[in-house]
């Protein structure tokens, strides 16, 4: 352990611990910095954080100097503010400043540290300026401002050191120097728009989110990525009821500060075309739609208990969802023919970063309640020949050729988010909300429980889909009681075999990797037949 | 009459025998009403009334009139879709959409601009954000009507020759 | 019995056709004396083919817009006296004009008509029990309109009524005593004499304290400023009349003025000589009918082409001003003063200082009947004047000015009144 004191504060930080991080707990705050990233190596380019260390003859940058006992830091006296001001002065001599147009303004590390440190007289004429290319495509999903670029080299770093692809590198030299792709190299890496995040400036912006929206107008709202098994935890971005991007939170058990690009995009299912709005019901051969309390009817009708052929879920319901499915097929149809999504379904490459495989956010949750996966073949036999209805909640079962054919003769009741093979083939039709409408658990692949919040309204007639299907529990003879989401959890916690029955209330912000048995039986299900 | 612990405020002073006879304050009353009853039969014309429609008050030059978005050389908005007029706006009643323009050098432009000129409380705010001076009020437009709410929320184009008074 | 009936009939059109008049001229200068008092302008906009007449047309726009507009009704009304209330108002206002004198006589070949619908023995308690009646219509309309604030300003319309009436009947049982008789004309008779040769034996010389009483209690009774209990818009809305629309309301609302107009015209018979003009009783003004006729076409016919001329320099100089039909007004209504004028002066040819004897009974009758319009309007106006320049009363201050002040006062008046006349009559 070494002691130091920081502008007049004693601290007690572990031996090998970076100044800048020994200063940014003593003050509270962060220093002024561009270049310095926790995750990446030390580049020390921007020269912003200086401090004052007694003993030295200069000032020196906090972010490649590691804490010594004894040392006596000043981080907020004169001599620091005028080098900080006058190296921002600096990075500001070639700057555009066209915040108006650039959609980093709002969370723009320029104008944050101007704001704190410079508010001086511009010397620089506008026409004075070195001027670059601006509005470059380098890949599909970024756009680069060279004018705008203080050469922090943070993207630089990324690529070599995350990605290890090394598309963009530093050209020229002096006021010249400029951040750029090699002639026929693109940056278009699946984690390319984490440049963008880390970019302090408006130098690399995103493509999709261009001049889309100011960023001060956008709420935050935590949730998980729905993209894949790992369960990247992000931060929906959303106004006005429409989510406009996706941003990584930090979570060093999980992702780090990064996030993918296909899970970046995810978020535009939620608004694309083909959302189910309505529910749907077949008559005279066409799908008709159906007001919400005509089709609660249909549905409550359609599932009396024993008449329930089969029962499917597929792993992008959330944890909540599947608990009560568990139950409500448990209580409809005899077991065997209850089924935890279509083997296959939901698969495709991963790589060593964060992207898993599994596209599903909630598998491992199917092994802690003992919900198999049924092969397509396997579905198709069991529904050959079967009578009575078979239940469908979300996927797209029906997308497997087998199946299709093996359909003649079951109603399908399909509860589901889009319009897909599924719905169509389907004779009722009921809308469910998407992940960012609902305030939902998901399990990811090392088993860490984390919740995603609600952001946003679901469209049309869908409703929070756990008191749709406590609703059907109810009607189907079940006298579960959850008044709330607490309770829910409570409830869902009982299932899981959870020792605390709150935990699930009380979730850490890393997530929760519960203690379950595999297989958790969960309770009889209660109530008169 | 007084209330327990508060100060006396108001002082009331003892009227006079012919105050409170009241016919005698009554007169006088009506000799000064009469008066501008006189007055104004004979100087009709002095009468401090506008005659709203057929005459109109002069505002002065900074008067916040109706809103208009300025033009480059070829016509095209100035603004460039910064959305600090709608963020300032008290009354949330500019709406933009930005686009990317076909210029690089322009960048970003208004793909709609509309106000909602019924929520508009004039204040201004707008004309003061904008860093382009793409947004004023210096049309000296005050008559704003229209038969529908709708016809209220204006458009760019609109805004754009925003010269013509009266209804919109 | 049929010419009876057809000069009752004759003398109720009149009068009927004069109130009516007069009411929708008061409300007319109502908003231009209110305007004028105030600074502004008042209704000069309505138009008939762009002839304003200073706002005169928007009365007439305003009964068109009452009769067209819908009626709503409260649902809980009692139905019969909701639609009743309004035309008692109307019909008590009306009724009371009935002992009104507005000229002595008529006399047309050998027959006299005297110039009064019905000249009852009662005459004034004939007016005062039918006027009292009104206060049934705010009753009954505030009542049966079941809403809080109209039950409040009935409630008040009354209160004040019975305080009221109170010192209304004693001021007026002084004049009964100085004149003998409650026949409005013989009121106005006695008015007619002078005192010691020079002054005017007018109600108001005579009972001058009376008469400031009758005048408070007057303008209380017909719920005017400063005594507008029953309708204070900043209390209880509108009063009695808040959930009334359409032409119910209008009919409150011409109640309202035509009850003015009777009030007037009380106060000119009671107090101001009603017909009478001070110093030229009948036998000397029919004596000199010829040339007073004579003078007064002289004078009106220039007087006419003056008014005439002054419409045209205005039109010259409102040229261009208003670029629509309003521009026709001033040459249109001074084309009329001057045609007029003219007509005045062209009747000359007929040579009307030898009008004779007849035709100077005539001329005289319609002279007093003039003299009565003029009284009344002036006392009309004070009506309107004195709205818009004292404040109202606090409604515990109108108790105390009627129960404390006035009816004490009253009661010495009539005391006094009647121990003077004793002494004179020793
Ligand atoms: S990078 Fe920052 S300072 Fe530069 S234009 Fe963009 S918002 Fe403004
Ligand atoms: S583009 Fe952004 S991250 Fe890359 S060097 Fe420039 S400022 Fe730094
Ligand atoms: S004048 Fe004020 S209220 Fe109107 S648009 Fe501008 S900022 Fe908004
Ligand atoms: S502030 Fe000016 S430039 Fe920015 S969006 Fe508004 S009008 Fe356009
Ligand atoms: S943060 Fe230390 S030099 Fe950039």
């Amino acid at each position: 352990m070494a002691k130091l004191t920081i502008d007049g504060k004693q601290i007690e930080v572990p031996d090998g611990t970076r100044l800048f991080d020994a200063c940014h707990e003593a003050r509270g705050e962060a220093l002024p910095h561009f270049c310095y990233h926790p995750d990446l190596s030390i580049a020390g380019v921007c020269r912003l954080c200086q401090v004052e260390v007694e003993g030295m003859p200069k000032l020196t940058i906090a972010c490649n100097t590691t804490v010594r006992d004894d040392m006596v830091v000043h981080t907020r006296n004169e001599r620091v503010q005028t080098a900080v001001k006058q190296i921002l002065e600096m990075h500001l001599i070639n700057h555009p400043v066209d915040c108006p147009i650039c959609d980093q303004a709002g969370e723009c590390g320029l104008q944050d540290q101007y704001m704190d440190y410079g508010l001086y007289e511009s010397e620089i004429e506008m026409g004075d300026k070195v001027n670059k290319e601006k509005a470059q495509v380098i890949g599909p999903h970024v756009i680069l401002d060279k004018e705008r670029c203080v050469l922090c080299s943070r993207c630089v770093r990324f690529c070599e050191e995350i990605t290890k692809t090394g598309e963009l590198g530093i050209y020229n030299r002096g006021d010249r120097a400029e951040i750029g792709t090699a002639p026929g190299v693109e940056l278009d890496n699946n984690y390319s728009l984490n440049t963008v995040d880390i970019c302090p400036v408006g130098a690399l912006t995103s493509r999709d989110f261009r001049f889309q929206k100011r960023v001060w107008m956008l709420r935050a709202t935590p949730s998980i990525c729905p993209g894949c098994a790992t369960g990247c935890n992000v931060r929906v971005d959303h106004e006005g009821g429409r989510v406009y991007r996706l941003k990584p939170r930090r979570n060093d058990d999980v992702n780090g500060p990064w996030m993918c690009d296909s899970g970046r995009m995810i978020y535009k299912d939620v608004h694309a075309e083909g959302r189910l709005g309505s529910a749907l019901v077949r008559r005279d051969g066409g799908l008709e739609s159906l007001s919400w309390a005509d089709a609660r009817r249909e549905l409550l009708g359609m599932l009396k208990p024993g008449s329930v052929a089969f029962a499917l879920a597929d792993p992008s319901l959330s944890l909540e969802e599947l608990v009560l499915f568990r139950r409500l097929a448990r209580r409809l149809a005899g077991e065997v023919q209850i089924a935890g999504g279509v083997a296959g379904d939901g698969l495709g490459e991963g790589d060593e970063i964060l992207l898993s495989s599994d596209r599903r956010p909630n598998r491992h949750a199917l092994s802690w309640l003992d919900l198999a996966e049924v092969a397509p073949a396997d579905l198709a036999a069991a529904l050959e020949g079967a009578r009575g209805t078979v239940l469908v909640l979300g996927g797209d079962p029906v997308a497997h050729l087998e199946v299709a054919a093996a359909l003649k003769g079951v109603r399908l009741v399909y509860l589901g988010t889009r319009h897909n093979a599924t719905a169509a083939a389907a004779d009722l039709v009921i809308p469910l909300s998407m992940w960012p409408e609902k305030d939902a658990l998901w399990a990811n692949k090392q088993g860490r429980i984390q919740r995603g919040q609600r952001a946003v309204a679901a469209p049309g007639d869908a409703r929070e889909d756990w008191r749709l299907l406590v609703d059907m529990l109810g009607h189907a003879g079940d006298d579960l009681d959850l008044a709330g989401l607490p309770a829910l959890r409570r409830f869902v916690a009982q299932e899981l075999g959870l020792a605390d029955e709150d935990s699930l209330n009380r979730l850490p912000a890393a997530g929760l990797v519960p203690d379950v048995a595999v297989a958790s039986p969960g309770s009889a299900p209660t109530g008169g037949e | 009459m007084s209330y327990k612990g508060l100060p006396e405020v108001v002082t009331t002073r003892k009227r006079s025998f012919w105050e409170s006879a009241y016919f005698v304050e009554i007169f006088k009353g009506l000799v000064v009403t009469g008066r501008h009853v006189l007055k104004n039969l004979r100087h009709t014309d002095e009468m401090p009334t506008i005659q709203y429609p057929d005459q109109k008050r002069d505002y002065g030059p900074r008067f916040r009139g109706r809103h208009r978005l300025t033009q480059r050389d070829d016509g095209s908005p100035k603004c460039v879709a910064c959305q600090m007029c709608s963020t300032v706006c008290p009354a949330d009643c500019i709406e933009i959409e930005a686009a990317e323009h076909p210029n690089p050098a322009i960048e970003k432009f208004p793909e709609t601009f509309t106000i909602d000129l019924l929520r508009c409380v004039y204040c201004g705010l707008c004309e003061e954000a904008c860093p382009c001076d793409a947004i004023r009020m210096d049309t000296g437009i005050y008559e704003i009507a229209a038969d529908t709410r709708e016809a209220f929320i204006v458009d760019k184009e609109f805004l754009l020759n925003n010269d013509k008074d009266g209804t919109l | 019995m049929l010419p009876v009936i057809l000069e009752a009939l004759l003398k109720i059109i009149f009068f009927f056709i004069l109130i009516m008049g007069f009411v929708v001229v008061l409300i007319w200068g109502e908003r231009k004396g209110s305007a004028f008092i105030q600074d502004r302008t008042g209704p000069n906009r309505a138009s008939i083919g762009g002839i304003r007449l200073a706002g005169l047309v928007h009365p007439v726009a305003d009964v068109f817009k009452l009769l067209f507009k819908e009626d709503v009704a409260p649902s809980q009304r009692h139905p019969f006296l909701y639609a009743f209330a309004p035309w008692l108002g109307m019909v008590v206002a009306m009724t009371t004009y009935t002992v009104i004198p507005f000229g002595d006589f008529l006399q047309i070949g050998d027959k006299v008509y005297p110039m009064v619908v019905a000249d009852l023995e009662i005459g004034m308690l004939f007016v005062l029990a039918i006027s009292s009646l009104a206060t049934y219509g705010i009753a009954l309309g505030g009542w049966a309109s079941n809403s809080k604030y109209t039950f409040l300003g009935s409630m008040r319309a009354t209160a004040q009524m019975v305080s009221y009436e109170i010192t209304m009947g004693l001021a007026l049982m002084g004049l009964f005593l100085v004149f003998g008789s409650l026949r409005l004309t013989d009121i106005v008779g006695g008015q007619g004499e002078l005192i010691w040769g020079w002054l005017p034996k007018w109600g108001v010389v005579v009972q001058p304290l009376g008469f400031l009483l009758f005048m408070g209690a007057i303008y209380a009774e017909t719920n005017r400023t400063p005594f507008d209990m029953s309708e204070r818009d900043s209390e209880i809305v509108a009063g009695y009349h808040t959930e009334y629309s359409s032409m119910k309301f209008a009919l409150f609302f011409m109640a309202e003025y035509a009850h003015m107009v009777v009030a007037a015209a009380l106060i000119a018979t009671l107090y101001f000589g009603g017909y009478q003009i001070p110093w030229l009783p009948r036998p000397v003004l029919e004596g000199h009918a010829g040339p007073i006729l004579t003078g007064l076409l002289v004078a009106g016919g220039l007087c006419s082409i003056w008014i005439g001329t002054l419409y045209f320099r205005r039109a010259r100089r409102e040229k261009g001003w208003y670029n629509d039909a309003r521009e026709r007004e001033p040459g249109v209504l001074g084309t009329a003063a001057v045609v007029g004028g003219l007509v005045m002066l062209g009747s000359l040819l007929l040579q009307p200082w030898n009008i004779g004897a007849g035709g100077g009974s005539i001329f005289v009758s319609l002279i007093q009947t003039g003299a009565f319009i003029g009284k009344l309007v002036f006392f009309a106006w004070l009506f309107i004047w004195v709205r818009w320049t004292v404040p109202s009363f606090r409604y515990d201050q109108v108790m105390h000015l009627g129960w404390k002040i006035m009816l004490p006062a009253g009661l010495v008046n009539l005391v006094v009144t009647a121990l003077w006349l004793a002494a004179v009559h020793r």
